[in-house]
């Protein structure tokens, strides 16, 4: 029972604010008299469907020389096409709109599909290698059954794991602890990661244009600020030499998100924006005293006080922003 | 917590009820604004990435100004134990100030310093035992535990935050694992925490944030008990291993074991029946965690079938139980089932299919790639055979 809000609704009634059936359905929620149970349903699909994918995984590197590498192969399809036909069935039209999936487990099961799907082509290419040398193509083919599946269906979930199997193809992990930590990034993977940032981005901005899927547009530019501020971030932490030129770039870029961010009303972009501009700035703060013997509480200081200004920013930002 | 901190948190409990009924379209919005017009909430609640913005900068700013003026006197512990425990006091002050204003309470600022004042507290209370009382290790490690049950007691109580709730209690039972009887000690209490808290669940003189802390603190004493009456845990010692002077095998009651055993099997379907009867979905959630940590228990001992066979039919039975149970409540009379509604009733939904893209994206992700190295020139040397015949025997 939550006590305050029956308190509430006792007192709402009286001045009737709620009519009497509005109180008693309110009050029997605030009482727990009716209690919501569909997180745990999710919770338990989700479970199930990442043990299921779990025994599979388990099944296939352990016991592929017992039941042969065709029976493998052929009882994942079969398992992957009965969950790809079940949502298929159950699916509404499709729309540009957001479509409210027909039943609680419809996204775990196409997960579920999905998965099964990947698991085997992945198995099929290590078995039989279609591709050869060019294997990592598989990623590519995987990830574009999902962006499929995303537009087909309507779920995010299956947009947020192509954006990220696209990137593990290109061999990129949507992390910026990496390159955060200075464990170092290769210049073509920085690359990779800013243009592949951009493209998210642009696509980001395209569903919201064109109104086509608009609702991805979080999903496409979360995964995308990330990648493109991400290597941005890498080259001014990693690259000796022209560390300072992209400072600008990530300076550039981070005002950029932000001032879009603003006039949007994303708070969410506006946060990624501002870490990374700080966290560049804190690298601008400590060059000069690199080779200082006593100067380390310094940079400590100064980074302190930009600290305290950005502090400033995100307090004027939010009480300016209207948030969507 | 201060009289007019709690009627924030009793205003914002409102509010955050009648945002639900908007949401769902239970109310409209001229009603909804004769609600906020009875019960104003005079704090600035920013959303949760403001928050954590807002906490992780003010963490920035503490941490890069203590690091600067300890590295300053790092070769003095004395100046350094002094300079936490003046930390300690700056952010334990801060937070003070931070929660007394309606306009900065909520802003994740005096929850950053809250974490900050006690941490620094603590570190600079093991530095003095260690190094300017000298304490004996052990002794130190049991003074201190004690005094975090206490400070993060003091915390939860003062500020009403269930971190520190959580923090204390967990503290707590690892303070009493290193007495004497420490997994006789972790079942008394835990069963005592666990009556205790409960009461607090519904109490109406008890602030909304120190529910909160009741209703962690039952999960930490249910836990407590659990782990305490594992027969896994109770085989391997686990909480012996946490005790000053581990007991040899022989202190065992007989009988011991049996009762474990029970306990394990018995213990997730008390909370799940507790859940059900009070419809609790945190009892809910927390015994359906015990019985699948009882599964993996039985699994430790009876191999029914192999792991991927295990796997397999577990996820199955999940995902048609779930499935049952949706079917169920859904073509029940009005929805429900003693109570229980598969409806999202006034929760925000999209918000909670919108976080968890996360966790499956994270979880299902394949690995990146890794690029070809570059081979360049590698002597290999030169390779007997020829003929079919190979250099390996």
């Amino acid at each position: 029972m939550n006590p305050d809000v029956v308190r509430a609704i006792t007192r709402l009634r009286a001045g009737h604010v709620l009519s009497a059936e509005q109180a008693t359905f309110f009050d029997r929620v605030a009482r727990r008299g009716l209690v919501s149970v569909r997180f745990e349903i999710r919770t338990l699909l989700y479970v199930g469907v990442l043990l299921l994918t779990s025994g599979v995984g388990v099944l296939v590197a352990l016991h592929q020389e017992e039941i042969g590498p065709l029976a493998i192969a052929v009882s994942i399809a079969l398992a992957a096409a009965g969950s790809l036909i079940w949502v298929a069935r159950r699916a509404a039209p499709f729309s540009w709109g957001e479509v409210p999936s027909p039943n609680v487990a419809f996204d775990y099961v196409l997960l579920l599909g999905l998965l099964l799907v990947a698991a085997d082509l992945a198995y099929v290419e290590v078995q039989f290698t279609v591709l050869g040398p060019r294997w990592a193509y598989h990623l590519l083919v995987v990830g574009v059954l999902y962006l499929l599946a995303a537009y087909r269906w309507d779920s995010r979930t299956a947009l947020g794991l192509s954006l990220t199997t696209l990137a593990a193809w290109r061999g990129l992990s949507l992390s910026l602890v990496p390159a955060a930590l200075g464990l170092g990034v290769a210049a073509d993977l920085r690359a990779s990661a800013i243009a592949l940032g951009a493209l998210y981005v642009a696509a980001a901005a395209l569903s919201t244009r064109i109104a086509r899927k608009a609702h991805f547009e979080e999903v496409f530019a979360n995964a995308g600020l990330l990648l493109l501020l991400g290597g941005l971030l890498s080259g001014v932490l990693d690259d000796r030499q022209a560390w300072s030129m992209w400072l600008a770039a990530v300076l550039l870029t981070a005002g950029g998100v932000m001032a879009v961010a603003f006039r949007l009303g994303r708070s969410l972009y506006f946060a990624v924006g501002l870490v990374a501009a700080y966290i560049a700035l804190v690298r601008l703060l400590f060059e000069p005293f690199r080779y200082g013997r006593h100067a380390d509480s310094i940079p400590l200081l100064l980074a302190a006080l930009l600290g305290s200004a950005v502090l400033a920013v995100i307090f004027w930002a939010h009480r300016r922003m209207r948030e969507r | 917590m201060r009289p007019e901190a709690i009627g924030w948190e009793r205003a914002a409990e409102v509010d955050s009820a009648a945002r639900g009924w908007r949401r769902a379209g239970a109310i409209d919005e001229a009603t909804h604004q004769r609600i906020r017009e009875a019960f104003p909430d005079p704090c600035v609640t920013p959303g949760a990435v403001w928050r954590v913005l807002t906490g992780g900068m003010v963490a920035a700013i503490v941490l890069c100004t203590f690091a600067a003026a300890a590295l300053g006197l790092w070769r003095s512990s004395t100046a350094i134990q002094i300079l936490l425990l003046l930390w300690a006091a700056a952010c334990l002050v801060a937070s003070e100030v931070l929660e007394a204003s309606p306009g900065s309470a909520r802003r994740g600022a005096a929850g950053a310093t809250s974490v900050l004042g006690v941490g620094f507290f603590l570190l600079g209370l093991g530095l003095v035992l260690v190094e300017s009382v000298r304490l004996h290790g052990d002794d130190a490690i049991d003074l201190l535990l004690v005094a975090a049950v206490l400070t993060c007691g003091l915390a939860a109580w003062r500020w009403g935050s269930p971190l520190f709730a959580g923090l204390g209690g967990v503290v707590l039972f690892c303070s009493l694992a290193r007495l004497p009887h420490g997994r006789i000690l972790w079942l008394l209490a835990g069963a005592a925490l666990t009556g205790l808290a409960a009461w607090g669940l519904d109490e109406v003189r008890l602030a909304p944030s120190h529910r909160i802390g009741a209703a962690v603190l039952t999960v930490v004493g249910i836990g407590a008990v659990y782990a305490a009456a594992n027969v896994y845990s109770l085989d391997e010692a686990s909480l012996e291993h946490l005790a000053r002077l581990a007991p040899g095998r022989e202190d065992l009651p007989r009988g011991a074991r049996l009762a474990a055993a029970a306990a394990t099997a018995l213990l997730p379907l008390a909370v799940l029946a507790w859940g059900l009867r009070s419809r609790r979905t945190f009892l809910l959630d927390t015994g359906i965690v015990l019985l699948a940590l009882s599964l993996v228990t039985l699994r430790q001992y009876v191999h029914v079938a192999p792991l991927w066979v295990v796997l397999i039919l577990a996820g199955a039975l999940l995902v048609v139980l779930a499935l049952a149970v949706e079917r169920a409540l859904r073509r029940a009379r009005d929805g429900e089932i003693a109570g229980f509604t598969a409806d999202p009733l006034f929760s925000d939904e999209r918000r909670q299919q919108v976080l968890q893209i996360v966790p499956v994206v994270a979880a299902f992700t394949p690995e990146a790639r890794t690029p070809a190295p570059d081979p360049g020139f590698a002597g290999e040397g030169g390779r007997f055979g020829g003929g079919g015949a190979q250099e390996k025997f």
